[in-house]
């Protein structure tokens, strides 16, 4: 199928726009309840997907919660912070 | 024994005297490391020319480590983590202490009396999650917790003053679990 031109300058917009990806660092004090309880609030996943990504970051010491615009990811981090979470944001790429 | 109640409609929590007064302690102590007093009141307006005008040219890295880990840089290179301080930390900082702040004022209905106990009715269990979140990682940083931390302070002797440190980290931990479980239940959960 054909690509429109506003298609095309769409899929440029994303990927001009969306290498960001926000992520979780694991830490000894956090309890695994209220990371997971921070990630159902802030992110509106599903009580398993957020367990899911808890346990992961539990695990492997760190996960990607959310990718998106650095803006985007920028104010995905700003409330993670504020709910005591370590978080910090980078470009998809470097993950 | 301190614990949390609620359901959908109302939490409360139980608290010694003695309790209420060790959590209005922690509460005070770190609200004097975020700078309890109004430097930052300018962030809370809505007005963007008195924002523009209040922001700062830079904001350093805190350099107490409780600070650091309220605070945490946001980006590896040094440059992007500074701007976005720069930008965010006013308000993440105001956020924090508008939450102890309230958690104080909540608690002083009980340290102010010479009751053995008391009772907060209608607390706002968000604001207390977030307040024993940040007291744990501010605790937390102090004590040095690691992933052994428990077996480490079980050996240590009782008069060992991070004894009794590591008694309180634990407890909040205790309190913050249970406040968690009330809002995981079915009832608890309409809340959000």
């Amino acid at each position: 199928m054909t690509k429109t031109v506003a298609q095309e300058e769409l899929s440029i917009e994303l990927m001009l726009n969306r290498p960001w990806v926000t992520i979780v660092w694991d830490d000894p004090v956090n309890l695994m309840s209220y990371v997971t309880y921070v990630f159902i609030k802030l992110f509106g996943v599903s009580p398993e997907k957020a367990h899911e990504l808890m346990m992961k970051v539990h695990t492997e010491g760190r996960a990607v919660v959310s990718s998106g615009s650095r803006e985007e990811m920028e104010r995905d981090v700003q409330r993670l912070h504020e709910h005591g979470l370590w978080a910090t944001l980078q470009r998809e790429d470097k993950v | 024994m301190s614990h949390f109640e609620g359901s959908s409609h109302s939490f409360s929590i139980h608290l010694s005297h003695d309790e209420a007064e060790i959590l209005i302690n922690l509460v005070e102590q770190l609200l004097e490391l975020l700078g309890e007093g109004d430097f930052f009141h300018h962030y809370d307006t809505t007005d963007p020319l008195a924002q523009m005008l209040a922001m700062p040219l830079e904001i350093d890295i805190p350099e107490d480590p409780v600070l650091r880990r309220l605070l945490p840089s946001a980006y590896a290179d040094p440059e992007s983590a500074s701007d976005f301080r720069r930008y965010t930390e006013p308000a993440i900082r105001g956020m924090k202490q508008r939450t102890l702040r309230k958690v104080r004022e909540e608690l002083t209905g009980i340290v102010d009396k010479t009751e053995d106990s008391g009772v907060i009715d209608d607390l706002d269990p968000e604001i207390w999650l977030l307040a024993l979140n940040d007291l744990r990682l501010a605790l937390a940083v102090r004590l040095e917790i690691s992933a052994e931390s428990f077996e480490i302070f079980e050996l240590l002797p009782d008069e060992n003053p991070q004894k009794s440190i590591y008694a309180v980290y634990f407890w909040l931990g205790w309190l913050q679990e249970n406040l968690l479980s009330l809002l995981n239940s079915p009832q608890g959960r309409e809340t959000f």
